[in-house]
């Protein structure tokens, strides 16, 4: 590398953080619970608003066929 | 087949087995309430499978200009025939009864067109060549709207029809069973 060049380490953004192995085991613990309380609730909701619909407006409207 | 070995293989494992009995719940519930539905509140989807010549529909049979429109049987059935054609509805007034079933026939000698009636479960496309029937009962009386809802040219926006819903001291048909929209 030419000497004029600055190092990409020069840059604190550029360094990847220092992590130590016990805190990520710790974080890894709770993000799976977090994804499936999300996943839960965005298809919770999904049932709901398809059951709100069948129930109260396309049920009500009657009889076709 | 794979071997699992490791703890966190076996728990991603069964979060996904929990997902697809969740999933597989969800899928059984909803067909069982359209299954459920269909056999005690008789809604279905239309299905009829009818041919019709779309070249000659309207010079003699079922779709030729007397005909059209609503038409009471003797054994008291209501059947209503529109003709679907760029850019309008024929008739662009139907009479339907309140509370009673009412069978819709439609047929096109053009292009596809399709159509609903607001505020009810009538929703049906029109096919030339075939002819589209749906079998329904009007809860109330009223005048719903019933647009083109298939481009079918330059001219789909000003195609619509108004469905009058009467009473049954409103309803009432002439000596040839023919009942036509009230003016109101």
């Amino acid at each position: 590398m030419p000497a004029d060049q600055p190092s990409a380490a020069d840059n604190p953004s550029e360094v990847s953080d220092q992590v130590d192995e016990a805190a990520l085991a710790d974080v890894m613990r709770v993000v799976p619970l977090g994804a499936a309380v999300l996943a839960s609730a965005a298809v919770a909701l999904l049932v709901i608003g398809y059951l709100a619909i069948y129930l109260l407006i396309f049920l009500p409207r009657g009889a076709v066929g | 087949m794979t071997q699992v070995h490791e703890p966190h293989e076996r728990r991603i494992l069964g979060t996904e087995l929990l997902w697809a009995f969740g999933v597989g719940v969800f899928v059984a519930a909803t067909l069982g309430m359209i299954v459920f539905t269909a056999l005690t509140r008789d809604i279905n989807p239309p299905s009829n499978v009818e041919r019709i010549d779309p070249k000659t529909l309207h010079l003699s049979g079922e779709f030729a200009e007397q005909n059209l429109g609503t038409t009471v049987g003797s054994d008291g059935s209501v059947t209503v025939r529109v003709i679907a054609t760029q850019f309008m509805f024929v008739p662009r007034c139907i009479a339907v009864p309140e509370g009673r079933r009412v069978t819709l026939r439609f047929a096109t000698p053009d292009v596809v067109h399709g159509l609903l009636i607001t505020g009810t479960n009538v929703n049906t496309m029109v096919v030339p060549g075939y002819v589209a029937q749906v079998h329904t009962e009007f809860t109330r009386t009223a005048d719903l709207l019933m647009p083109c809802h298939e481009y079918c040219g330059l001219g789909h926006s000003e195609m619509w029809a108004t469905v009058q819903v009467m009473s049954a001291s409103e309803f009432k048909p002439g000596q040839d069973g023919r009942v036509s929209c009230a003016q109101r």
